[in-house]
């Protein structure tokens, strides 16, 4: 069955760099979102659900880990969905933190196909 | 602690591991140091506080920055970018060199918070964090075309 993702992260760049990196794993989307921060994330989450979301942690407006929050404490719609933040922060702490809260993996950036294609592919069926 | 570290090593370890991972772009130590990055450029700059507080940046020529900016989003040589590309680029560039200079100095420092990056455009720019700071600048190669340079500003926190 075909999959659906959204990229979220303030840096249309790192979006598009994370976009690339997603088609050189191989992995397929059927359709893919982008939003700029946590709020427009939800936003966009409310009217159509994804099934995977790449979310940076630091971020203007609403960050990562409150974006978490919010989508497990108030989306019903996103209760599958599965979240990997995508960030340079990667202590132990705040992994465990996140993972803690709702978030389903962790990529550090800077990151490879092969990371995103660990990460993924065990939500891609 | 802080001692122990050799952050010339730091800086260009960090450095190379993105520009090889994500750039796909050769870093090297700059053969002749005394090269300088000349004429408009961009400064991309991090802070962070904590067991060390201070500025990371990474500045290079706006043709350097644009040659990283395309490789990075694999795009057509010929392709025209904004402004904004390569300011993200470059500010994506500082924050990823110093997310992995973090967590090498992790080690040796309890914590360090890292700001948001900035960027700015502009001739022969500087990296300045005021008196009392310890500054370590290396030189680098992109492609043994471009010269980079790569600065680390720092005091232990509490030092005005």
């Amino acid at each position: 069955m075909a999959k659906t993702l959204m990229i979220v992260d303030d840096s249309a760049t790192m979006r598009k760099i994370i976009m690339r990196t997603v088609r050189m794993s191989d992995l397929k989307f059927d359709r893919t979102e982008e939003a700029g921060n946590g709020n427009e994330a939800i936003e966009k989450l409310k009217s159509a659900p994804v099934d995977i979301v790449l979310c940076d942690v630091n971020m203007p407006e609403m960050g990562g880990l409150e974006m978490v929050k919010k989508i497990r404490a108030e989306l019903e719609n996103c209760a599958d969905t599965k979240i990997i933040m995508v960030s340079t922060e990667s202590s132990q702490e705040l992994i465990d933190g996140v993972i803690a809260d709702g978030a389903n993996g962790f990529i550090t950036k800077p990151f490879t196909p092969e990371k995103f294609q660990e990460k993924l592919s065990p939500f891609m069926n | 602690m802080i001692e122990q570290v050799c952050f010339n090593e730091v800086m260009i370890e960090s450095a190379k591991e993105v520009f090889e991972t994500m750039v796909f772009m050769d870093l090297a130590e700059a053969t002749e140091p005394d090269q300088n990055v000349e004429g408009w450029g961009l400064l991309g700059s991090i802070t962070f506080k904590g067991g060390l507080e201070g500025c990371l940046a990474i500045c290079c020529g706006t043709a350097c920055a644009q040659a990283i900016t395309t490789n990075m989003l694999g795009i057509d040589t010929n392709e025209k970018l904004t402004e904004e590309d390569t300011c993200d680029a470059i500010g994506e560039i500082a924050n990823m060199v110093m997310g992995s200079v973090k967590s090498r100095l992790l080690e040796n420092v309890d914590n360090l918070e890292v700001s948001i990056p900035s960027v700015i455009i502009g001739h022969e720019l500087r990296n300045s964090l005021g008196e009392g700071a310890e500054k370590i600048s290396v030189k680098v190669n992109i492609e043994d075309k471009y010269v980079v340079e790569l600065s680390l500003l720092y005091r232990e926190s509490g030092i005005e």
